[in-house]
């Protein structure tokens, strides 16, 4: 009899389009690049924020149901993540997620609009739909900021100067970056310091030296890269080993902290707006255990923006009374305030018109050859978002 | 003069992977659109003899060159054996699904993340003085040296050994060879072998300078028309080429804008199609074949 029941109803479920799962959890869904040129920045995300949904839901779901993520690979292509966010639409999900590079974002959107579902960038980087006034389905948890990026930046190397900085710059030839650097740029020129020589840098290159010799011979004391850790990384190592004696100042990429450690120079400077593991936060116990039950094989440093976007994730959900439907999940997101336990500089907070943050919190660091450790040069410095 | 060294770099780089292509494409006349990702593969092996040879660098690095040999041999005996008599289009096909195949084994093994053999191995890659104020790395002068080296090891094993004679015969005429008693299938194995084996060095080599995560797929790629503007069939070519398309690429980046650096192979490719499509030391009958 239970069984001819169950039976009953699971033909109901897909009479009516529905996944069975769909009755009892909360069904979200991601495209990412969990494969292929770009994983490296966005799989550990994913994996950490699977991990954290895998914790939320040990200790009991979210309003008494379990969350639960499918998980799809765009492997950084537009046409693999439009043909993801048709699948997921199709499995019923409440929000879509997207943790992959730039490109995959037009059809995503698309997608996401014809069905009225939220878009949350989940460790892709925040487009400036997201800035106010936001578009009022795109909403975004990463660390990274275009623009308020550049302006700590270019702030944080006139602070430090003793003379008036000469500056370089390096990007990788995406939109994002290229479009993040050229604004840079003209906001170096208009804080007084002078743009010496940029470097488009094409994201599959065997060697970096001839990019950074072309750098090097325009005679910069800073250089200033956003782009993603690859490209950042191995511009200044190239400029190092051709003797550039300057400081670098990067984006701090979840790759940051194992690479300063790594790499040993003090004068490349690393700035962000996530805590590094060394803080030893009760909330980084957290994510220790977590990616320890899920036998993640990642570095634990590399996890804390997959946890944050899962700590978003959960508290958009939170508010989401059940049954829930993709109108309750954006009503929730669009007053949403999240405590990010010392992860962050200060909480996540997304209003009506801002699904950023209405403050990015940034911290710089660098390696201390003497403490033989990475150290804090500039503690949590506040930019209001506008 | 760094910028002799860059270009003299660059052109070591691309003529290490290049030869990968030629020697399979002489020998089988098929087009191998996995050798990025056997390169890569090969390179990833080196984690795991760096954690078995550790502060043994030679060894490490030789004995994953050796496991690439075997990966080589491997792919033509289990996968390309079965495409003898198809279609070539069918047995290029069959690479990229390989490709694929391999790219999804890599990060279910090793991982997505950014990985640094030279760490594992606990050597590190000092700069090098040279004269004239230029310097290179130590990984770069070690992938200069060992083009030369498997480059003048080619020409000796083609020329010299019988097994190279073999190869020679089985690309020059497989149907002539077979009929001398030439086991075509074993001269192709050794082919692929051979192939995963020089691959594998450049991409041990990439990742002992830089790093190492998936990118060097697309790093292999670009080597591709390296191959093309030479002459897909002939390893003097495969070095010509290299040296062309990167003495353009460094000029290009260094005195016109480096956002062309990812199209310059394809437009050297496009112009040496126009003057001469069977490339520099191309063999004109094979171009009419293909």
């Amino acid at each position: 009899m239970n069984r001819a029941l169950a039976l009953t109803t699971l033909a109901a479920c897909l009479a009516a389009g529905q996944p069975a799962f769909g009755q009892d959890a909360y069904v979200v869904g991601l495209s990412g690049a969990l494969t292929g040129p770009a994983a490296a920045t966005y799989a550990p995300v994913i994996e950490a924020m699977r991990a954290y949904i895998d914790h939320v839901n040990g200790k009991g779901g979210v309003n008494g149901k379990p969350i639960r993520l499918i998980v799809t690979d765009n492997q950084g292509e537009p046409s693999r993540a439009a043909a993801d966010a048709k699948k997921l639409l199709g499995d019923k999900v409440l929000i879509l997620l997207n943790s992959s590079l730039s490109s995959t974002y037009a059809p995503m959107i698309a997608e996401s609009k014809r069905a009225g579902v939220p878009l949350f960038y989940a460790g892709a980087v925040c487009p400036k739909e997201t800035y106010p006034p936001a578009d009022p389905l795109q909403f975004c948890s990463t660390a990274f900021g275009a623009q308020y990026d550049s302006q700590f930046a270019m702030g944080f190397v006139k602070e430090v100067s003793k003379e008036t900085p000469r500056v370089g710059f390096a990007a990788m030839a995406i939109p994002i970056s290229r479009g993040e650097i050229d604004y840079a740029e003209g906001l170096a020129k208009q804080m007084g310091m002078t743009p010496v020589d940029k470097q488009i840098i094409p994201p599959p290159t065997p060697d970096y030296t001839p990019f950074a010799t072309r750098l090097k011979d325009a005679n910069p004391n800073w250089v200033y890269s956003w782009a993603p850790w690859v490209t950042q990384v191995r511009t200044f190592e190239a400029l190092r080993r051709l003797g550039w004696k300057g400081d670098f100042i990067a984006y701090a990429h979840i790759q940051a902290e194992e690479e300063l450690e790594r790499i040993k120079d003090p004068g490349l400077y690393v700035f962000g707006t996530n805590a590094f593991f060394q803080d030893d936060l009760p909330v980084h116990a957290e994510i220790r255990a977590a990616t320890h039950r899920a036998k993640l094989n990642y570095p634990i440093t590399q996890l804390t923006e997959g946890f944050i976007a899962g700590m978003v994730l959960e508290a958009a959900l939170r508010g989401t009374s059940w049954p829930p439907t993709p109108q309750k999940v954006l009503a929730s997101m669009n007053n949403l305030k999240v405590d990010t336990k010392g992860l962050r500089g200060g909480p996540i907070e997304w209003t009506k018109d801002n699904h950023f943050r209405t403050r990015q919190y940034y911290r710089v660091y660098r390696w201390d050859l003497t403490k033989n450790a990475a150290v804090r040069v500039k503690d949590w410095t506040a930019l209001d978002v506008r | 003069m760094q910028l002799a060294v860059n270009i003299v770099v660059l052109a070591s780089i691309y003529a290490l992977i290049a030869c990968g292509y030629v020697l399979i494409y002489r020998t089988s006349r098929v087009l191998n659109l996995a050798h990025g990702e056997l390169m890569m593969v090969t390179a990833y092996l080196l984690l795991t003899t760096a954690s078995l040879f550790s502060g043994h660098p030679v060894t490490a690095v030789a004995a994953a060159a050796l496991l690439g040999l075997v990966v080589g041999v491997a792919v033509y005996v289990v996968l390309m054996r079965k495409m003898t008599g198809e279609r070539v289009l069918a047995a290029v096909l069959a690479t990229v699904a390989l490709g694929i195949l391999l790219r999804g084994v890599v990060v279910l093994v090793w991982s997505a993340q950014q990985q640094y053999p030279a760490q594992a191995l606990g050597w590190t890659n000092v700069a090098l003085p040279l004269p004239g104020g230029a310097q290179v790395s130590a990984a770069a002068a070690a992938l200069v040296l060992t083009t030369a080296v498997v480059y003048a090891g080619l020409f000796a094993f083609l020329r010299f050994t019988r097994w190279g004679i073999r190869m020679r015969a089985a690309g020059q005429n497989p149907l002539l060879a077979a009929q001398r008693g030439i086991r075509l299938h074993a001269v192709f194995a050794l082919a692929w072998g051979l192939a995963t084996f020089t691959g594998g060095l450049a991409g041990m080599l990439i990742a002992l300078d830089s790093g190492l995560e998936q990118t060097m797929v697309v790093i292999g790629l670009k080597a591709f028309p390296a191959a093309l503007v030479g002459g897909l069939d002939s390893l003097v070519g495969a070095l010509a080429g290299a040296l062309v398309v990167a003495a353009a690429e460094v000029l290009l980046i260094h005195y016109v804008n480096p956002l062309l650096a990812d199209v310059v192979p394809f437009l050297v490719l496009i112009a040496m199609l126009m003057i001469r499509p069977w490339g520099l030391f191309g063999t004109r009958e094979e171009l009419d074949r293909v």
